[in-house]
């Protein structure tokens, strides 16, 4: 009875959330949240499909678009060649060191550019998008992955191709992920020393959220995950050099493939959430994802991550539904998602703070510009704090009002220009170096050794990359303005380009500086001052 | 951004014919009078507090720690049992002048051990178990009056959570070369853009808000920076050039009432005796240096400091030649006022807890009390239940 009854109340509440109607805003909020901008025609394009066809339409293309090329410096058998063996002269390890080191810097770059490259001009930037979302929840960090280009180019590439797909497939990939191995000690944790710090993040950060879980769950997993470690691919043999045991890992592994060894595995009885058995790592996945609070955790991370209005927590609810009832598809999530009247309700749009590369790609998005990224645009997402593979903790990127500082908003502004004129936004030094070595007490010692380290820092800054050049030529800008007219350019870059009407402080602002510049140079200022504007830091 | 004295008076002389003016100046008058500063020198990574102030004499500690475990004439004796790490000269030298305390057993109850769990704890000053959003000194903050200058600076790439309060009233700035303005007519528009003009978007506003303080606290950095030649010579290392900043903000006395600096790297799972001792060495020498800089300006006396960490290190070694998350650690205070001298029993090795972990004698939250109420004359209970009973910081009585 009493069941009937709230039944009955709940069909005759109103719904919490206003809906609004499908038009060019609303794609426009659409692509903004979801595509990581786009232009005012795509919104239209848009717009004149329905609602559902148009969301259909973003997901299949996410589904359907081919396999991002690998780079040409990723293997497909991996073999690690930065050893360090006990017989080894320190002479030939250090240049071993070196130009491993060099080298993955170099693939790094290389894998962020191309990133930022495919999410601008790629087949599916939605789909860049959810991988980029995973990649904030499933963090594993360069920092702590020393030369670990090809580990996380393979992730990389398994992140995007579970993006959209079932999160307990998803959820094993990870668990298996070398990247991951690494970061969170997976890799040799074994049956006399179970290392808890993966199964303290699959449960807090991965899968079910702070209080959903004990101390002794974890233990039990960590325990339960024990006898993994990364080994040479099948077929190849191995060195028969030893490396010495204080060797770091990642210059005494011998490959990248995740290898099974029963006898460091603890094949014990295990209580996790109040069962017990002598669970394995598949066990511990069914566990994890049949968990009741596993649905509302995803569903409260992919809200929070595209942003919606949902003060009764109804949206979440119903895509946790959606999670459990469907064993964990993400895809039918997302499209709940997309098409719920809290996404589309006026209160979602134009309130939020763009992440770094959500701004970067945006404004290359905005002007139509598809790819082609230079290789100093990831280094100019790292100094706005979003320093792609390598988020500043484990619970992985800010969000909204944190990605915005005194410094990070003064550097947000010179954006535009580094678009439009080139050069590079990094140029500004932090304070002072990382000591890195333990100095001498010895004042003429000591003088030497930071002289020698302030030499080498000036060494590798003088040996970094010529300024950029622009990204976009002045044919194009003079197309999007349209005319010479300072008024008529400031409002068509402007509607262009922001997704809330600007303030009538910025649109002055910037009317009168194009009145003062010569006509020639009038676009490439308006979207200089637009980009820098309070507005467009929003999407 | 004028500085708190000027502001004071001219607010005062502003407010004097309005109504509500008794009320009004009573609470800024508490909020301003004072020109103190807190300088907090965060160790992330969780410093393993072991080795920084070491038993060095006691059989469990070398049983412990065969190989890491510090013996040896190196060590600086600063009580009948305890010693500061080898690298920690200046420190020591600090402590036998009187000029450094020394907090030990620091923690609190059902300690967390993941890092950014835990470093929130501290940042927030909650239980354990209790999520709170705003921080110990965001909380205080929001009791002072709107300020055109920002009333707290975290030098470093992200907000500082410690800081986070109803509104935004801190800066964070890894370096000030980054908050240069942009040249001409570009630097002139962004300006005015910058005007707030509120509009009820929170999300705009906020940004409107941080765009015209970093303009004005650009214009306020470098005028710190070219009048206040340091009067120490700091190491080019990134905490002492962070403190010799801090040390320049004070001096051209700038809003902030609190300042927030970081020493990273202090997760020592393995090969921990090398990066442990040059991470120390770096502690050592900053605020060894930033002491003798302000006692040459004459700021000493204005300026209290405190070393955190999110927690100690496990009391035994682990298979790596390092050590695994903790709980109770050591904190250091410094500055004109700080009461000297070690504060607290020695670690007790002989009853950890179930996870083989010292345990805490003393609440941090007992120190934050203490701070707020000796240090800056307001209210323990910002920071701390009733029941935990502020500890004494500073040498003196409250102003």
């Amino acid at each position: 009875m009493a069941q009937v009854f709230s039944l009955l109340l709940a069909l005759a509440a109103p719904p919490s959330v206003n809906s609004a109607p499908w038009d060019e805003a609303a794609a426009r909020h659409l692509l903004s949240r979801a595509c990581l901008g786009g232009t005012p025609e795509q919104a239209r394009a848009m717009a004149a499909m329905p609602l559902n066809q148009a969301v259909d339409r973003l997901l299949a293309e996410a589904s359907e678009a081919p396999a991002a090329q690998r780079p040409p410096w990723a293997r497909e058998v991996w073999v690690n060649k930065l050893r360090r063996y006990s017989d080894m002269p320190r002479e030939e390890y250090l240049v071993t060191f070196r130009r491993a080191s060099s080298r993955c810097d170099r693939e790094m770059v290389d894998l962020k550019t191309a990133w930022m490259s495919h999410m601008c001009g790629g087949p599916s930037p939605l789909l860049e998008n959810k991988t980029l979302f995973w990649h904030g929840h499933f963090t594993t960090a360069t920092s702590k992955l020393f030369a670990a280009s090809q580990a996380q180019e393979q992730q990389l590439a398994t992140w995007r191709g579970h993006a959209l797909g079932n999160f307990r497939q998803f959820l094993a990939a990870v668990t298996l992920d070398p990247a991951m191995m690494i970061y969170l000690d997976m890799e040799g944790s074994e049956r006399t020393n179970p290392n808890e710090n993966y199964a303290r993040e699959l449960l807090e950060l991965f899968s079910l959220g702070v209080g959903n879980y004990t101390e002794s769950d974890i233990r039990g997993i960590a325990r339960a995950l024990t006898g993994y470690s990364l080994d040479a691919p099948r077929g190849v043999p191995k060195p028969d050099r030893p490396t010495s045991p204080s060797t770091a890992r990642s210059m005494a592994r011998d490959g990248l493939v995740p290898t099974f060894d029963p006898a460091s595995h603890d094949d014990g009885a295990k209580a996790i959430f109040g069962k017990t058995g002598t669970f394995k790592l598949d066990d511990v996945l069914d566990l994890v994802v049949s968990h009741p609070a596993c649905g509302d955790h995803i569903a409260a991370r992919l809200s929070d991550h595209f942003g919606a209005h949902d003060p009764r927590g109804e949206l979440r609810r119903r895509m946790a539904d959606i999670f459990r009832k469907t064993s964990g598809e993400i895809k039918p999530m997302v499209r709940e998602l997309f098409i719920s009247r809290e996404f589309l309700a006026p209160e979602s749009r134009g309130n939020r703070v763009k992440s770094p590369v959500r701004l970067i790609v945006g404004a290359c998005r905005d002007l139509g510009i598809m790819g082609g990224m230079p290789a100093s645009f990831p280094s100019a997402s790292a100094i706005l704090g979003q320093d792609l593979f390598n988020p500043p903790t484990v619970k992985g990127w800010p969000q909204g009002d944190e990605w915005i500082t005194a410094t990070t908003l003064s550097l947000r502004q010179r954006l535009g220009s580094v678009i439009v004129d080139g050069g590079d936004l990094g140029d500004a030094k932090p304070l002072g170096r990382v000591r890195g070595t333990l100095v001498p007490r010895e004042p003429a010692e000591a003088r030497k050794l930071i002289d020698r380290l302030l030499a080498i820092d000036r060494e590798k800054a003088a040996l970094s990359d010529p300024p950029s050049k622009p990204i976009v030529d002045k044919a194009s800008l003079g197309k999007i303005a349209g005319n010479d007219d300072a008024r008529e350019i400031t409002d068509r870059i402007l509607s262009r380009m922001l997704v809330i009407p600007p303030r009538q402080a910025t649109r002055e602002a910037i009317a009168r500086a194009l009145e003062t510049c010569p006509a020639a140079d009038r676009p490439s200022l308006a979207v200089t001052l637009v980009i820098a504007s309070p507005e467009y830091q929003l999407e | 951004m004028r500085t708190r004295r000027s502001f004071n008076a001219a607010t005062l002389a502003a407010m004097a014919g309005t109504k509500g003016f008794l009320e009004t100046a009573a609470i800024s008058a508490a909020a301003l009078e004072t020109d103190r500063v807190l300088v907090l020198v965060q160790l992330s990574g969780g410093n393993d507090g072991l080795n920084t102030v070491i038993l060095h004499l006691d059989p469990i500690y070398h049983k412990a720690r065969p190989g890491i475990g510090i013996r040896g004439r190196g060590v600086h004796p600063i009580s009948e049992t305890l010693a500061l790490h080898p690298e920690m000269t200046e420190m020591a030298a600090m402590v036998k002048d009187g000029a450094l305390g020394v907090f030990t057993n620091v923690g609190y109850p059902k300690p967390n051990r993941s890092h950014f769990r835990s470093m929130d704890i501290w940042e927030t000053a909650s239980d354990s178990d209790r999520i709170e959003k705003s921080g110990w000194l965001g909380r205080y903050l929001d009791s002072h009056q709107e300020s055109t200058g920002p009333l707290a600076v975290r030098i470093g790439n992200n907000p500082a959570l410690s800081f986070a309060g109803k509104s935004v009233k801190a800066a964070t700035f890894a370096s000030p070369e980054m908050l240069a303005s942009r040249p001409g007519i570009e630097g002139a528009a962004i300006a005015s853009m910058s005007r707030p003009q509120l509009t009820g978007n929170a999300a705009l506003d906020s940004v409107q808000k941080t765009a015209s303080d970093a303009i004005n606290l650009s214009r306020e950095l470098r005028r710190a920076t070219t009048d206040n030649a340091p009067k120490a010579e700091y190491p080019p290392f990134s905490l002492c050039q962070s403190l010799r900043l801090v040390a320049q903000m004070i001096s051209a006395g700038l809003s902030p009432r609190a300042y927030l600096v970081t020493l990273g790297g202090f997760d020592t799972h393995a090969a921990q005796a090398n990066k442990h001792a040059y991470l120390l060495q770096e502690l050592s020498q900053a605020i060894w240096h930033f002491h003798a800089d302000l006692k040459a300006g004459g700021l000493l006396d204005r300026v209290l400091g405190l070393t955190f960490s999110e927690f100690g290190r496990r009391v035994a070694e682990n298979k790596n030649a390092g050590t695994d998350h903790g709980a109770a650690s050591v904190a250091f205070t410094f500055g004109g006022a700080a009461k000297p001298g070690v504060h607290g029993s020695d670690p007790d090795l002989a009853n950890l807890d179930d996870q083989g972990d010292l345990v805490f004698k003393t609440d941090f939250r007992s120190i934050y009390a203490g701070i707020l109420s000796d240090w800056f004359g307001a209210d323990p209970s910002i920071a701390s239940d009733p029941g935990i009973r502020p500890v004494t910081v500073t040498r003196g009585k409250p102003r």
